[in-house]
């Protein structure tokens, strides 16, 4: 490729002043013995996470269920986050107008489970886009009060009125016939998080992707190099709805009954947790948050049991939780993604060490992807 | 000293002069200059005026209790605004939007009826019992408590991030409310408490109903605006504005912003305090996270209406808001609509509109 016809949109990232010539990294192989090594270990961990709805004990499998569902919408949130810079308070409502969406179509309308999945997609799909024509004129603190008056408008007034969501008793949600044990239906919840997880991988390695994180970067200067802010940015907010309504119509079928209770605004701020703690910008290092805080009270709770030592138990899940957010914020801001990145960048064929150490990252800016 | 180096100083200062913080009070406009406004804004203004007299006249006419509507308002707009105060002044100072202003006023709450009952939980207080003296000194003791935790929570966690987004900060603040969420939750159970509404009864004024809480509520609201207006008279209220306006200036005048910031958390925490105690006292309960369910989005939502950084409107926007809310409320009940939690949803209505018109909002300046 002729270095003239190269846009700025699709450079190579690691292109600044005194860095190598981009496509070194690439020229980088590990060792015949490396490459074996790196797909063992990618094997035995992709097999391990593949059986583990199995061995688990049968009550856990919603659990895992339910991390997996989380670990989607932790994804959803980086997309926003992460990429765009812009903090959503609202993912609470976006989980639940997919959750209530689907229960509305398989209760109230009886139809198949694949409907109820396109129309909370659909559903996830509108409201991020009507936040996102909101984002393009408030960003910063105002979008984050926006979108946290959005997420209590939606617990207290939307998943509220009767006809719609069943008001305070909830709207039950049926699994599919072919999915209606826990077993399975943690593996359908498994699999949609593979296709979230590739969702956001193609998002990321596309120009799209390039171009949405330059517009988190500077509007303007994105914006002067021919990038088109508008359709990027809701392109943004309409991916990140989509992955949270596929979220929220696997997340009402889990316990099959939906409830306005569960979408509190509250559930908005564990998501931040996860993806904070996680590593703000890095796919795998939220999905690990998004693990860590759904497991977190049971973890504790068998710890309690275990040892007599241990001083809590699930109970100071919460406590437990906002302190490990604090400790990320103010030592480790790159979170879990940064505390285990030499192993993440081993596991994906990379030098162990990055060649150059970007800017650090934070909530509001962010680092470029990750692995 | 050598010169070159006594020079410098000067030189920076004329650099960053900041001329409102030159000679203290009385160089400040007037208050008539502040509230001056521009013809097209006053066209507004009484536009808005003749829109709401014609909503309270149909409102009458409907036969809906507007006396009642107002007092109802009062009550909570009063509370609104104590916690905007407090959101405004930190985010003035820090410019932090502080999520964790409500908890900051549940955990004083909780201390103080743990106090009333003597540690059982359990047990059941009779406001008659309790003598004004020992109110007064609970009170007291919750707005030390609530100031204590404010400042803990500027000096470990929000001073630490101090170069980062306000995002963060606001991540962080939130991280500090599930924190003192989670440890109410450890310490007092997930369970409602009765909380003790002193005060009880109620008053008849101009012809209207108060409740005598309302009326408390609305007093003490006056006299912490009165002593904050007193407070930015004095030599500290004014480092303080300084430190806000311009933390490098300020610093070369000899004001410690770190100090400064302090105190507006500080302030904070024990207007927090107070509107724990008295917002516990509406529900005449107490559950962990009280608060931030309750009071913390409204409130966000009255400083935004008011104008994020000014105090002054933060008070305006909550009285406002809590008017609007009753509105709401009286408006759904009387023409027999049912929506769920009508005050939720106008308040979610009133800031999408000042998004959309104003976002500096009623008195603010800079966003």
């Amino acid at each position: 490729m002729s270095a003239t016809t190269v846009r700025p949109s699709a450079a190579p990232r690691d292109l600044s002043v005194g860095a190598p010539v981009a496509g070194d990294e690439i020229a980088w192989r590990p060792s015949t013995t490396g490459i074996a090594a790196r797909v063992a270990v990618l094997a035995l961990g992709l097999g391990a996470l593949g059986v583990l709805p199995l061995i688990v004990a049968p009550l856990t499998r919603n659990v895992l269920a339910t991390t997996a569902v989380y670990g989607m919408v932790a994804i959803s949130l980086n997309v926003l986050v992460g990429y765009t810079g812009q903090v959503s308070l609202g993912h609470s409502a976006f989980l639940g107008v997919g959750a209530f969406g689907a229960g509305f179509v398989l209760t109230q309308l009886a139809l198949p489970w694949f409907a109820a999945v396109v129309v909370a997609v659909a559903l996830g799909i509108a409201i991020a886009g009507l936040l996102g024509v909101v984002a393009l004129r408030v960003r910063g603190l105002y979008l984050a009060l926006v979108t946290l008056a959005l997420a209590v408008f939606a617990e207290r007034v939307l998943f509220g009125i009767e006809p719609l969501t069943g008001g305070g008793g909830g709207q039950t949600a049926v699994r599919p016939t072919w999915a209606s044990a826990d077993l399975a239906y943690a593996y359908v919840c498994f699999g949609g998080l593979a296709l979230a997880w590739l969702l956001d991988w193609r998002l990321t390695a596309s120009k799209a992707g390039r171009a949405i994180r330059a517009l988190r970067d500077s509007e303007r200067v994105a914006a002067s190099w021919g990038i088109d802010v508008t359709r990027y940015k809701l392109l943004a907010f309409v991916t990140s709805g989509a992955i949270a309504g596929l979220a929220g119509a696997l997340f009402a079928s889990i316990t099959e009954i939906v409830s306005p209770i569960t979408f509190n605004f509250m559930l908005s701020l564990s998501f931040l947790m996860m993806v904070v703690v996680g590593g703000i910008g890095s796919r795998i290092g939220v999905v690990l948050g998004a693990a860590l805080y759904t497991a977190l009270p049971y973890l504790l709770d068998a710890a309690d049991g275990r040892y007599r030592w241990f001083p809590v138990d699930g109970s100071a899940s919460q406590v437990v939780g906002a302190l490990l957010l604090l400790l990320v914020l103010v030592r480790f801001p790159g979170g879990l993604a940064q505390l285990s990145a030499p192993l993440i960048r081993w596991c994906s064929f990379k030098p162990a060490r990055a060649r150059r150490t970007g800017a650090t990252p934070t909530a509001g800016g962010g680092n470029d992807v990750r692995p | 000293m050598s010169a070159p180096t006594t020079d410098r100083p000067a030189a920076l200062e004329a650099e960053v002069a900041v001329p409102a913080t030159g000679d203290g009070p009385d160089d400040r406009p007037g208050l008539s200059e502040r509230l001056s406004v521009s013809a097209a804004e006053h066209r507004v203004g009484i536009a808005w005026s003749v829109a709401i007299v014609v909503l309270a006249a149909a409102m009458i006419a409907a036969g809906m209790d507007v006396g009642a509507m107002l007092v109802n308002g009062l009550g909570a707009g009063a509370i609104y605004a104590m916690v905007a105060l407090g959101i405004a002044l930190v985010y003035r100072a820090t410019r932090v939007l502080n999520f964790a202003q409500g908890e900051l006023g549940t955990m004083p709450a909780f201390i103080v009826v743990l106090i009333l009952l003597g540690g059982d939980l359990e047990g059941f207080v009779d406001p008659a019992q309790v003598s004004f003296g020992r109110l007064l000194a609970l009170a007291g003791l919750a707005v030390v408590i609530g100031a204590v935790l404010a400042v803990a929570v500027n000096l470990f966690v929000i001073q630490r991030l101090a170069d980062s987004s306000p995002v963060t900060s606001l991540v962080a603040t939130a991280g500090v409310a599930l924190l003192l969420i989670g440890v109410q939750v450890v310490a007092f159970d997930l369970q409602s408490r009765t909380f003790p509404q002193f005060f009880s009864g109620s008053v008849h004024l101009l012809g209207l109903r108060f409740p005598s809480h309302t009326l408390v509520v609305a007093s003490v609201l006056v006299v912490a605006s009165v002593l904050l207006v007193g407070l930015f008279r004095t030599q500290l209220g004014v480092a303080l504005l300084a430190s806000a306006q311009d933390p490098f200036a300020a610093e070369l005048h000899g004001v410690s912003a770190r100090a400064m910031s302090s105190l507006a958390w500080g302030i904070a925490g024990g207007l927090a305090a107070l509107g724990g105690v008295l917002g516990a006292g509406v529900f005449e309960g107490i559950t962990p996270g009280l608060m931030t369910s309750t009071f913390l989005i409204p409130a966000f939502t009255a400083a935004v209406l008011g104008g994020i950084s000014s105090p002054a409107g933060a008070v305006v926007g909550g009285l406002l808001l809590g008017q609007v809310s009753a509105a709401a409320n009286t408006a759904t009940v009387g023409l027999g609509i049912s929506v769920p939690n009508a005050p939720t949803l106008a308040a979610f209505v009133v800031l999408l509109l000042v998004m959309a018109f104003r976002p500096l909002g009623l008195l603010g300046k800079e966003a």
